[in-house]
């Protein structure tokens, strides 16, 4: 056991390097999954049919298949078919983002359904044009509703970063198991990783926990008139 | 020669197979108070949500100030909805902004106020509506008396030709009822043009330049309140007039 | 053509095994994470003090680490006490326990939202808490639990594919043989897409038709 223990203390440094890798694709993949899946979420709602049609195909497919697949099928595949040069590391923000920005658009458009519609009505009767009612009536509020649920998509991509291992991405997996291999402290280390991913978890869902109070309307529940 | 404010010429709506409104006209003069009644399902809401385009009509065309409204045109449609006021039965507030930045926002986003001159002018209307000291409050802090007449600042701050209210006491418990109707005569007093649908007869009698009696989508009675009220042709209408008069008071 | 002799003789067999390896992943983990989740979710809802967090514990550990360590653990971890693992049995352990947790959240919130009032009907009734628990409480919390759990089995169809990261070659990890070997990656992980985009949908559709089947009158689910 002791030499268990050794490894880790010897690897800490080394893991912890990784968490910031881990921490950084987190981020990179919720922004982007925010920057497509609010845009996502409006046309879905208030866009025609056919936009309405070609949006859903998109989160279809990307809630569809694995992200272990993508990952293969945008790095090895589309990259030397296209012949860019991405870094693993950029593949993995991107696919992580995509698939992400699937998933929070339907959050989102769930948080504008909740709404009533006389939000709406109001802001129209006061003769704004449609963009506007989205932009200063529609999203403040449906973006707030969201927060809860943004913090599970969170927990969901930590947790899908350590797939990313898998292309080589030298986060918290990959080093944890750099280190295993050498040193034969299989268990110790894996258990680590695992303790190392479950605080990030606590820390990330105690902080947007924070941002819910902060972004709270005083008195206000979603299904208040 | 009265000014005529508005003029709304066989408006009709179907949803489906179903037609809620059937071939509606009407004008309203500067300083007019006309009364929508009627039981519900006749269209009432339909008619007032028809007039701001809220629901788009079927058939029918719509003057404002003797010029005529093409809805077609998105500037031209935002510009006559700032013209028009409304004011709904579930208030419908920005549920995120308070009280004030509720009356302000109309002015600064579709306006294009400055916030420090909108703000002035918010705090005016809310003043005239007796909520100044609730200025800071959020919708969700405030009574439905209270909301109801926020979203009359609101719509007033756009300085309105005309306004239109849908129940707007409906929704509210019967000690709140007052207060929404206290501002509401204010505002007729002082000459505002208005299309009001409401139960509230005793109130219709008694300020309502024209009661209009709808059902099933067609305008089938109107008059002045006394002839409506206690003369009227219709069956219908003096079988529903003595229902309402005797759940809402009746003050001759 | 060249590509379409290639996909018939070499790749169509190799993936077709691999499928057959990916069902015989999913279809085990599926039920036994359901009875995990339907084990765990009631005890944490009716047990007692120290069984209760005991389950909670459990909960928050495996849906706190990722999938990934988990799998690790089980097949590279658990040699260093002397415990050996097939590939295969290692995924099926990893995947049903972590459904498990996850189902167990679901089962847990459905046995949450039954109304106080149809315990104490049952009780009043002389019903003994395990009785009461079988027959008026797990029927209503089963359909409230369907759509959630359901998710989850569609999530269990695609992180069948991690089995490869610990060996267990199954339909990514056959695509990944094959396409290192030909170098055609876009062509065959467009087709691996499309596999477990049909596995998907699918098992989506089937999911509608059973709460459907399912659903009573009052107990519907406000589908966004």
């Amino acid at each position: 056991m002791p030499e268990g223990l050794i490894a880790i203390a010897d690897a800490l440094p080394y893991l912890l390097q990784g968490s910031v890798v881990t921490v950084i694709v987190v981020l990179g993949a919720m922004g982007l999954g925010f920057v497509l899946g609010v845009p996502l979420a409006v046309g879905q709602v208030y866009g025609r049919p056919a936009l309405r049609r070609g949006i859903g195909v998109y989160v279809w497919f990307f809630r569809g298949i694995p992200l272990l697949v993508l990952l293969f099928l945008f790095y090895f595949g589309l990259c030397t078919a296209l012949d860019i040069n991405l870094s693993a590391f950029t593949v993995a923000i991107i696919v992580l983002g995509l698939i992400s920005s699937a998933y929070q658009s339907q959050i989102f458009r769930g948080a504008i359904l909740s709404l009533p519609e006389g939000q709406m009505k109001a802001a129209r009767a006061l003769g704004m044009s449609d963009c506007k009612a989205i932009s200063f009536i529609v999203l403040p509020q449906a973006l707030r509703l969201a927060v809860p649920g943004w913090s599970n998509e969170y927990s969901i991509i930590l947790k899908d970063s350590a797939v990313t291992y898998a292309l080589g991405v030298a986060e918290i997996m990959a080093r944890a198991h750099f280190v295993a291999t050498r040193t034969y402290q299989q268990l110790p280390l894996y258990f680590t990783a695992g303790v190392i991913f479950l605080i990030l978890t606590w820390m990330g869902t105690r902080g947007l926990r924070a941002l819910e109070e902060k972004v709270r309307i005083p008195g206000y529940s979603p299904h208040g008139a | 020669m009265p000014e005529q404010i508005l003029r709304i010429e066989n408006v009709s709506k179907r949803y489906g197979k179903k037609e809620v409104l059937r071939g509606a006209s009407l004008t309203v003069d500067k300083g007019d108070l006309k009364i929508l009644i009627g039981p519900s399902g006749a269209g009432k809401s339909t008619l007032l949500q028809c007039i701001n385009f809220l629901v788009r009509p079927d058939e029918g065309r719509i003057w404002l100030e003797e010029k005529e409204v093409h809805y077609a045109h998105k500037r031209d449609l935002y510009a006559y909805r700032q013209k028009v006021g409304m004011i709904f039965q579930d208030f419908n507030l920005f549920d995120h902004l308070t009280a004030l930045e509720n009356v302000r926002i109309g002015m600064v986003k579709v306006k294009g106020m400055a916030k420090a001159q909108a703000g002035e002018r918010a705090v005016a209307e809310l003043e005239r509506v007796g909520l100044k000291e609730h200025m800071q409050k959020y919708p969700a802090q405030l009574s439905g008396g209270q909301k109801q007449r926020v979203s009359i600042a609101r719509a007033l701050a756009m300085d309105p030709r005309v306004m239109l209210l849908d129940e707007p006491t409906s929704a509210l418990d019967p000690e709140l009822i007052g207060e929404v109707l206290a501002v509401i005569r204010d505002l007729g007093e002082n000459g505002m043009t208005m299309i009001m649908a409401t139960h509230q007869i005793a109130f219709a009698g008694s300020l309502a330049s024209e009661i209009i009696f709808m059902e099933d989508g067609r305008i089938s009675e109107r008059g002045t309140p006394e002839k409506i009220l206690f003369q009227a042709e219709n069956a219908r209408t003096r079988e529903f007039c003595a229902k309402i008069a005797e759940l809402y008071g009746e003050k001759r | 053509m060249e590509e379409w002799l290639y996909l018939q003789n070499e790749a169509a067999p190799a993936l077709l095994k691999g499928f057959w390896v990916s069902l015989a992943l999913i279809f085990p983990s599926a039920i036994f994470g359901l009875v995990i989740g339907v084990i765990v979710g009631v005890l944490r809802v009716y047990g007692n003090r120290p069984v209760a967090a005991a389950a909670n514990g459990f909960v928050v550990l495996f849906r706190g680490i990722p999938l990934v360590v988990q799998l690790f653990i089980w097949y590279f971890g658990l040699p260093y006490i002397k415990i050996y693992l097939t590939p295969f049995v290692a995924a099926v352990l990893g995947f049903s326990l972590c459904s498990g947790a996850y189902h167990s959240e679901y089962v847990r919130g459905a046995l949450l939202s039954i109304r106080r009032g149809q315990m104490l009907a049952a009780q009043s009734l002389g019903f003994s808490k395990v009785r009461m628990i079988f027959s008026i409480i797990l029927p209503q919390a089963i359909r409230r639990a369907l759509p959630g759990c359901g998710n989850e089995l569609i999530y269990l169809i695609k992180y069948s594919s991690l089995a490869y990261m610990i060996t267990c070659v199954e339909l990514t990890g056959e695509g990944k043989i094959l396409a290192s070997n030909s170098f055609k990656y876009t062509e065959i992980f467009l087709i691996i897409g499309a596999c477990y985009l049909a596995m998907t949908s699918v098992a989506s559709v089937l999911l509608s038709r059973v709460e459907d089947r399912l659903s009573l009158p009052g107990f519907e689910h406000h589908r966004i």
